[in-house]
């Protein structure tokens, strides 16, 4: 796709610095490039900018004890993030908002280690350009298709939900929800062509999984224990991937009670579940069949997979292999709550959504328990069981004094703080939270242009009965599933009118829009820049509720809530106007517009 | 944790100036090593080291990237911004959240504006400015930095609680008839009395305004004079309120603090400086002091560029005695003067700044005698660097044939300013004559192209003897040598003082009360809803605002302390948030924040009032400069644009801010903005009251 509009989300320059390869007078800068983009600058000049940039950096950050995350020259602004001796910069024009440049950075940075760990670690390990290569791929990842409102807002690419028959997403969402039975399985997505159908993760994780998805080139990927190799079908691959431990956490804990902990805002009660967690993880078995990076002490018990899994699976191979008939899925349903296709978000209710967890919360627990107790689960009840209400007073859940952390993340270096044996010996705080990451493994089936993705424990590999389970159960479903979406016409452009709109979604991180990227008129050009301003400013500004902007050519509306994010600029009709206060001034009829006009898009200002 | 500091391109310091909390975070990253009685030299070389490496690394993007840092942003919310004015880089840092990046650009351009007030076209050679900012002799440096940390706080207090520096336009005292008198009295009496004396000593006062703290009570210019430009203008208000603060907790003096009628008489003969600086105990106690209690913000009053300042009393270079400044002696402030023929950047001027009472100031500017030198000056430096540029652009035949008779003209003009510069008693350089003399010869000699570039570093060099003529001019005599100053002298001053205090004797303390509640929210009762609002006429570079106290001491119907501050902050940051959108060529902003609804309106009008037609305002870069006006005069760039498309027309423009509560329905809100943005500048002039 030709999109004009994208240029200004493209970044200029991307770096990585080690700041460890040149410590002396006489190392050359160039031993510190990691990795360079564009790649075909000439050293000299990659030199230059690696050297000044990590050089100052690091002097204003010893001036005001704290790492520098935006540096601004007069014509190119850089995200910077430094991070154990390693210098990240990021440069984008300047009209590219900096908050989203800031977003993609980390975004690309994440990415990287989910797939391929730790930074530090997988240099160890792996040669410059066998990473380089991976870099190149996600800032490609992170930077195709979309138009530039898609990178303003750094969210997901969705299939267009009102050219398709909601009973096609509801159906994704039960199949992902039958993928769940199988306790081994975290959460899923659905894919299709690049664009989500539905999800169980929270945005950043699916941004994650997709980058996979969309690589076209991953026919020869080997790397960093992917194999592909499965007795079931050729159509099944699987990655180990890594995630933190409040991204694991999180996911756990959705499996029970998503909506009552927003994965934004990890509470303070489920700490300590997590720290049982790390234990049940450190039992964990991984050695032949895990495809793991690092090595782990040998010998461990077994605790969790072999009673548990077979049991479950069998109890889920019992039944109906398509889900859609399965009598037990309707009072499966509450059990997750989390699931929601992509309909909901054009129903006012998600706005609402911190109101309404306060509610259901407990419901949902209960009824977990109910559904959960025949199954006479207990390892798994054990730990799910156990997540308690925030008011739960485990001393593991308290965070470690500050001072305790850095030497815990050097003690402990990434994923082995979560194998350290008994959880009694380390107190992880957010810090090392965020920081140590356990290696997961992300099950991946292809139906031409569907996919599905899973999050898995690692040692499903290993338990065949309880990956056959997982397969059959939604291979049906899938086959259904992508013979309806190919028949939907593709790229169909959204509802046109004389009205140009944006609506994002901040909890789903997904934009509607009637911008379609090719045609880049100049009505479409304003918008998009005033929207990246007005959005810098709603980031800005915790207070601000709706604005609306003027210049002699267009106004625009934004409004916000917690959860939304909307644009509207209305076409025609110049705006001849002095620009003295006026109170017919056409600007100011914006919002009962946008109201109106933008109910036909699903999207409620009321 | 605040720092402004200039340095050179070798990482020179220049200049600087820290906040108590940066100096201490800088003397703990240092303080290990340091002894005890090594402190002060070692502040500043420990500032040198700390920023050293980002200076030289600012010059290696110059040089191999053709770009340069416009600003850092760190995790924890520390922001710097680095400017460079040419060989000199400016750099702002705060680590308190309290400025944000565009109040820091604006910090460093307004730094640069009071450096070209107080230096001028020395400004032009970065080499003289260097030295000039820099003296070799420690007590000078000592006296000359004190006094630029001086008028930089004087400034940060001021933008951080004056409504008038929020929005840098002039805010007048609102009483039509006393104003009028005053001017009347300026212009019939005062103005004549001082020019027809012959104790001007060749001085001609062009400018007298009258200050209550910072609003402007009356302002005159003498006729057939250029008008003094608004950027000036509150330039001078800094540097009057730099020598006499206004003491912003002295609110609303009530009858028993007023000093007798005698003792005001009293306290115009000894120096203010004594009252401010010494112990009041020891000083005669003339009820007076009562007002000068001493700031808490350097009270530097130098007028030459020496001062003192008990402000700093933590600043170990206080050690340094230095002496107390003659308070009858000018300073010496270069001003921008338009003319038939053009616009001269930079004219010296004499400022005499007479306080009548403590808040009330009468100021004056007088054109120097040898005031046209400047003006040649100017016109030479102006024409060398013209072929300057040909020079090193098109070094084609054409080019250069069409530079030759210029430069011939140049020439001759130039023979005739060095004789003319004779009688003036200046010395002029030798080498001025010398490398003229140089110039031409090589530049008759030009016939290949090859020579044109070896001009060009003649082009500079003549520049610079320019500016050291200028400076020699206009900088040494009166403020440094001070064994013959040029003034007007000290009786005529007085004289200036006695008859403005005899005019304003009976009206004193209403003029403090009223500066403090120039114009109040009550006043406005057909607007419900409306919280605050600012007006400014940008043409004539003048605002009006509701008073805004917000001192523990006065109430205002805001109430006050909390609430007050809470809806200043809000002000501050609407203020902040229109100039943004404004930059980006928005000129219509409604925002709902909170329990508020802000409105910005900025628009045209023709003389006779009538709406002209928005066109769209040019969107400038990030790091463009601050739009205001102390610094750089945004909305007269933004006028002379707009006339463009309006030939043969007087063209105003406006701005209003409000703020309304947010359960008014917009259609009110809108309407209110309306209503005061037509009644606000009826052609009387004359808001509301």
């Amino acid at each position: 796709m030709a999109e004009l509009m994208a240029n200004s989300g493209r970044c200029t320059y991307f770096f990585l610095y080690d700041g460890t390869k040149v410590q002396g007078e006489g190392d050359p800068t160039r031993e510190g490039i990691c990795y360079f983009y564009p790649e075909q600058t000439p050293v000299d000049q990659q030199e230059l900018l690696c050297g000044q940039l990590a050089g100052v950096g690091r002097c204003v950050s010893e001036l005001s004890s704290s790492p520098v995350r935006v540096l601004r020259l007069r014509h190119s602004k850089f995200a910077i993030k430094m991070e154990d001796d390693f210098f990240w910069a990021l440069g984008c024009a300047m009209d590219f908002p900096t908050v989203s440049m800031c977003d993609r950075l980390d975004q690309l940075i994440k990415l990287f280690c989910f797939y391929n760990g730790p930074v530090r670690q997988s240099y160890q390990t792996n040669s410059r350009e066998t990473l380089a290569l991976c870099w190149s791929r996600y800032l490609f990842y992170l930077q195709a298709g979309a138009t530039e409102l898609h990178h303003i807002f750094s969210c997901l690419r969705t299939i267009d939900s009102t050219h398709i028959d909601p009973l096609l997403l509801l159906k994704a969402a039960l199949i992902l929800q039958a993928c769940q039975r199988c306790p081994l399985v975290l959460a899923g997505c659905i894919l299709f062509r690049g664009r989500v159908v539905s999800t169980q993760m929270p945005p950043c994780l699916t941004v994650r999984v997709m980058a996979h998805e969309t690589q076209t080139y991953n026919k020869d990927e080997r790397l960093n224990g992917m194999s592909s190799s499965f007795p079931l079908s050729s159509a099944v691959t699987s990655t180990t991937v890594h995630l933190t431990l409040s991204e694991l956490q999180d996911l756990r804990s959705t499996t029970v009670d998503r909506e009552s902990r927003p994965h934004s805002t990890p509470s303070q009660g489920s700490r300590p579940r997590r720290t049982r967690l790390s234990r049940t993880l450190s039992d964990t078995p991984s050695t032949e069949s895990t495809p793991d990076l690092e090595p782990e002490p040998p010998g461990r018990p077994m605790r969790l997979d072999a009673p548990l899994s077979p049991g479950l699976s069998r109890g889920a191979e019992q039944r109906d292999a398509t889900p859609t008939n399965d009598p037990l899925l309707s009072p499966a349903s509450p059990r997750f709550p989390e699931i929601s296709p992509l309909t909901n978000q054009k129903g006012p209710r998600r706005g609402g959504q911190e109101e309404e967890d306060e509610e259901d919360g407990p419901l949902e627990k209960s009824r977990y328990y109910s559904f959960h107790s025949p199954d006479g689960n207990t390892s798994q009840t054990e730990f799910q069981g156990e997540a308690p209400p925030p008011t739960d007073a485990s001393p593991l859940g308290n965070p470690p004094p500050a001072g305790r952390r850095a030497p815990e993340r050097e003690g402990y270096p990434e994923g082995r703080a979560a194998s350290g044996g008994s959880g009694g010996d380390i107190l992880p705080g957010a810090g090392v939270k965020d920081r140590t990451v356990v290696p997961m493994t992300l099950y991946q089936h292809r139906v031409k242009g569907l996919l599905l993705a899973l999050l898995v424990e690692p040692h499903l590999q290993r338990d065949t009965e309880a990956m056959e389970e997982v397969y059959h159960s939604s291979l049906a479903s899938l086959n259904g599933l992508e013979a309806h979406l190919r028949t939907v016409a593709p790229g169909a452009p959204g509802l046109q009118g004389p009205y140009t709109f944006a609506h994002y979604d901040c909890v789903q991180n997904t934009l509607t829009t009637n911008v379609s990227g090719r045609a880049g008129g100049d009505q479409d050009h304003s918008f998009v820049r005033a929207t990246s301003l007005l959005h810098t400013h709603f980031c800005n500004s915790d207070a601000l509720q709706e604005a609306i902007i003027r210049s002699a050519r267009t106004a625009v509306y934004a409004t916000r809530s917690v959860a939304q994010e909307t644009y509207f600029l209305q076409h025609g009709g110049a705006l001849r106007n002095s620009g003295v206060p006026n109170h017919q001034d056409t600007a100011f009829t914006l919002p009962s517009k946008a109201r109106h006009r933008l109910l036909k898009h699903g999207v409620s200002l009321l | 944790m605040k720092c402004l500091l200039i340095a050179s391109e070798s990482a020179e310091v220049l200049f600087y100036w820290t906040d108590p909390e940066f100096r201490q975070n800088v003397q703990d990253q240092y303080g290990a090593s340091q002894e005890e009685g090594q402190r002060p030299p070692a502040f500043e070389d420990s500032l040198n080291t700390l920023f050293a490496p980002i200076i030289i690394s600012c010059s290696t993007m110059v040089d191999r990237l053709g770009d340069s840092y416009a600003c850092f942003t760190t995790e924890n919310q520390h922001n710097y911004v680095l400017h460079q004015f040419d060989e000199c880089l400016y750099i702002a840092v705060n680590g308190d959240g309290q400025e944000c990046e565009d109040d820091l650009r604006r910090k460093i351009y307004v730094m640069k504006k009071m450096i070209e007030v107080l230096f001028g076209m020395v400004n032009l050679s970065s080499n003289l400015l260097r030295k000039e900012l820099r003296p070799q002799d420690t007590e000078q440096r000592t006296g000359l930095w004190k006094h630029l940390q001086g008028l930089l706080e004087t400034y940060s207090r001021l933008r951080e609680n004056d409504q008038s520096f929020l929005v840098e336009a002039v805010e007048r005292l609102i009483h039509p008839t006393l104003c009028e008198q005053c001017i009347e009295f300026l212009e019939r009496r005062l103005l004549p009395a001082l020019n027809s004396s012959s104790e001007r000593n060749g001085e001609e006062v062009l400018h007298s305004f009258i200050l209550v703290h910072t609003k402007l009570l009356a302002f005159y210019s003498s006729r057939n004079t250029s008008t003094l430009s608004p950027s000036d203008l509150l330039a001078l208000i800094v540097m009057t309120q730099s020598m006499y603060p206004s003491n912003t907790d002295q609110e609303d003096p009530g009858p028993e603090v007023q000093p007798p009628p005698e003792a005001c008489s009293h306290c115009t003969t000894p120096p203010i400086d004594a009252t401010y600086c010494s112990d009041v105990e020891s000083v005669s106690v003339s009820g007076l002091e009562m007002f000068y209690t001493p700031q808490p913000s350097p009270t530097n009053r130098s007028s030459s560029g020496s001062g003192t300042s008990c402000g700093m009393a933590e600043d170990s270079l206080i050690t340094l005695e230095v002496s107390p400044p003659d308070p009858l002696a000018p300073t010496r402030v270069f001003l921008e003067v338009s003319l038939k023929d053009g616009l001269y950047p930079m004219m010296p001027h004499s400022m005499y700044c007479r306080p009548l009472w403590p808040g009330i100031t009468l100021v004056l500017l007088t054109k120097i005698p040898n005031s046209s030198v400047a003006m040649s000056v100017y016109s030479y430096l102006e024409a060398f660097a013209k072929l300057e540029k040909r020079l090193s652009e098109g070094q084609e035949g054409p080019a250069a044939a069409r530079g030759q008779p210029t430069v011939h003209d140049l020439r001759s003009k130039l023979d005739k300013f060095i004789k003319a510069l004779g009688p003036c008693d200046i010395q002029v350089p030798y080498t001025l004559h010398h490398i003229e003399a140089i110039f031409y010869c090589s530049y008759a000699q030009w016939s290949c192209v090859c020579l044109a570039s070896r001009l060009i570093p003649w082009c500079k060099s003549m520049k610079t003897q320019l500016c050291g003529v200028y400076k020699q001019c206009f900088l040494n005599g009166t403020t440094r040598g001070a064994d013959a100053p040029q003034r007007l002298s000290p009786a005529l001053q007085e004289l200036a003082q006695a008859m403005v205090q005899e005019k304003l004797m009976d009206w004193k303390d209403f003029l403090l009360v009223k500066s403090k509640r120039n114009i109040t929210m009550v006043s406005y009762p057909d607007f419900p809803g409306l919280v605050h609002f600012i007006c400014v006429d940008r043409s004539s570079g003048q605002m009006i605002a509701p008073s805004l106290n917000i001192t523990e001491r006065s109430t205002s119907e805001l109430g006050g302390g909390p609430l007050a501050q809470f809806i200043r902050g809000k002000v501050w940051g609407l203020v902040r948030t229109a100039r943004q959108y404004l930059q980006k060529g928005y000129s219509t902003v409604t925002l709902r924040d909170g329990d508020f609804y802000f409105c910005y309106f900025l628009w045209f009008e023709n003389e006779t009032g009538y709406k002209l037609d928005e066109v769209d305002l040019p969107v400038l870069p990030d790091d463009s400069p601050p739009i205001g006006v102390l610094a750089r005069d945004y909305y007269r760039k933004l006028l002379r644009y707009y006339s463009k498309t309006h030939a043969g027309e007087v063209v105003k423009c406006y701005e209003l801010l409000t703020v309304h509560l947010g359960v008014i329905p917009t259609e009110y809100i809108l309407q209110h903005c309306r209503q005061l943005a037509s009644k606000l500048w009826e052609p009387s002039r004359n808001p509301l009251l």
